[in-house]
């Protein structure tokens, strides 16, 4: 009997402090978060060459990345094969209960309201977000950040804010090329593939383009950029146990964003547009 | 002095050119020759499949691995945009007042397009994440060149097992999402939307049938098989320490959105055709 109450009593501590180990993480990843954007303002002030520096770099890629175009080609290319799936489901879905005229309509609404945030996000993730994890995973692997630390340069502004200023700055430009991406290939698949007249699908696409909608995106896609670019720093940063270590923070990072860009855009859509959509039908 | 001096003018210029042409040309001889060593990795993977002994201890030991580390976020990713989704979708069919058509539009979105979207996220975000961290980590560590050395062909040891388990966890994912997106869809339309709970189960099979659930299936199935191929490709080929591993994961998670957002277009549009939809 005592020794079964023994056994819970070890096992319930056990449980305890992993529920305080794990309580200790989030509230030091708030703390990171905190002060990472605490620091921008020194990083902007003192670190400006790198800024600039980071921007060429993480708009253009780096390494094999860099061969096939770069980050921003890399994300209009997942955009454009977004719009063309769109359009393809949407022009035979459409069509099955005859009103496929609409398919413009479809591609100005959907791809501006959730493809085009959602893959950009990702792309984000998958692209800028990844390298920067991987390089910071490696410079902690390697103590090159306790050696900054050592040097008297604070690491944070130094090697994080920059890249959040970065990260952020760079998404605009880069979700541009993602909007117009996916706006074409929905107009080509529907207009040259399955020979829908092209005045048709203008119309339709023209009416249904909300600026205040695009502008909007805009604003998800500079949000996701920084929500995305803290989430890979963080990880990278606290990156633990050699080589595999970097491989594996790589990973969590990429899951963890997947789940930050997603409930970003769905939080930002339901304050935006409201439990009636703001959309009208008639105009 | 002299000799730049005498040097033609734009000489400079023209070897500056010559030099960028040849990086040019060997960068693209170098990603010829990832994409022909894939090809043949991937064409080794199909050979040894079926050969023996089969793996089958290993496969269900990925399986397992895959599974933990990727039916969290699969979960956590499918709410909020089964939210989002239905959202957007509810607006749309009330403003064209066919509210009660939800049910229909919940199960045809959840089914065609939201369960192999999140499938795909998935498989190359977590799955082949994993696969090419650990198989990197075990490259850099010579772990693999000891493999060779001791007559195990990796290919049929490591790969093979992995691209199968990564496979068949997709399409169990795919069966997780696409509960998820129907009952957040019901739950999402009938309790804060207000739409009739009837209705909304009567009409769930209105559009969708077993043929688009096949197509789904298939997708996932071939998503999961190709990000594995990619994960397990890039982990073999990793190299140079830390960074390395780092970089082969970056790249693994690039490679496999661009293939599958490609093979969703195609999949999509064959599927379309074949179903006369």
């Amino acid at each position: 009997m005592a020794v079964i109450g023994y056994d819970r009593l070890v096992r319930g501590r056990q449980r305890l402090r992993a529920l305080s180990t794990a309580a200790d993480e989030l509230g030091g990843q708030m703390k990171f978060f905190v002060d990472t954007v605490g620091h921008t303002p020194t990083a902007l002030r003192h670190y400006r060459k790198d800024v600039l520096r980071l921007i060429a770099e993480i708009g253009m890629g780096t390494g094999a990345l860099a061969v096939i175009g770069g980050t921003v080609v890399i994300v209009a290319s997942l955009t454009l094969f977004t719009g063309g799936t769109i359009a393809i489901q949407g022009y035979s879905s459409l069509g099955d209960i005859g009103i496929e005229s609409l398919t413009g309509f479809l591609a100005a609404f959907i791809n501006v309201r959730v493809a085009a945030p959602v893959v950009a996000g990702i792309g984000l993730s998958a692209t800028i977000g990844a390298g920067s994890t991987a390089q910071l995973g490696a410079m902690r692997i390697a103590e090159e950040i306790d050696a900054l630390d050592s040097m008297g340069i604070r690491p944070l502004p130094y090697l994080v804010s920059t890249r959040l200023i970065a990260g952020t700055l760079v998404i605009i430009p880069m979700y541009s090329a993602a909007v117009i991406a996916s706006f074409y290939s929905c107009r080509f698949v529907t207009v040259t593939v399955f020979g829908q007249s092209g005045g048709l699908y203008d119309h339709y696409f023209r009416t249904f383009l909300q600026p205040g909608d695009l502008l909007w995106s805009f604003l998800q896609a500079i949000l996701m950029g920084a929500a995305v670019m803290l989430v890979h720093t963080y990880y990278g940063f606290t990156a633990s146990g050699g080589p595999a270590g970097v491989g594996r923070a790589v990973g969590r990072a990429v899951r963890t964003s997947l789940i930050v860009v997603v409930c970003v855009t769905l939080l930002i859509s339901l304050a935006v547009y409201g439990p009636t959509g703001n959309f009208h039908l008639s105009g | 002095m002299a000799g730049a001096l005498d040097a033609p003018p734009g000489a400079a210029l023209r070897s500056q050119l010559r030099r960028s042409a040849t990086t040019g040309r060997r960068r693209i001889a170098a990603g010829l020759d990832g994409a022909g060593h894939f090809y043949a990795m991937s064409l080794d993977t199909f050979r040894y499949t079926f050969s023996r002994p089969v793996q089958v201890r290993e496969f269900i030991d990925q399986v397992w691995f895959i599974a933990r580390v990727s039916t969290y976020p699969t979960v956590l990713v499918a709410i909020p945009f089964t939210v989002l989704v239905t959202f957007i979708l509810n607006i749309l069919l009330r403003e064209i007042g066919a509210a009660d058509l939800s049910g229909a539009s919940a199960a045809f979105g959840t089914i065609t397009q939201i369960g192999p979207m999140v499938t795909v996220l998935i498989v190359a975000g977590a799955g082949a994440t994993a696969i090419c961290a650990d198989l990197g980590s075990r490259t850099i560590h010579d772990e693999i060149a000891a493999l060779e050395v001791m007559g195990v062909d990796p290919v049929k040891r490591l790969v093979v097992p992995r691209v199968w388990a990564s496979a068949f966890v997709a399409i169990l994912l795919n069966g997780l999402v696409c509960t998820i997106g129907i009952v957040g869809g019901f739950v999402f339309s009938v309790l804060f939307q207000g739409v009739n709970p009837g209705a909304f189960t009567g009409n769930l099979t209105l559009l969708t049938g077993l043929s688009e659930l096949v197509i789904a299936v298939v997708k996932a199935g071939l998503f999961g098989l190709l990000a594995g191929l990619v994960g397990c490709y890039r982990g073999i080929t990793a190299r140079g320490g830390p960074q390395g591993v780092g970089e082969a994961v970056n790249e693994t998670v690039v490679y496999a959105f661009i293939g599958l957002f490609v093979v969703n277009v195609l999949v999509t549009a064959v599927g379309v055709k074949v179903t006369g939809g």
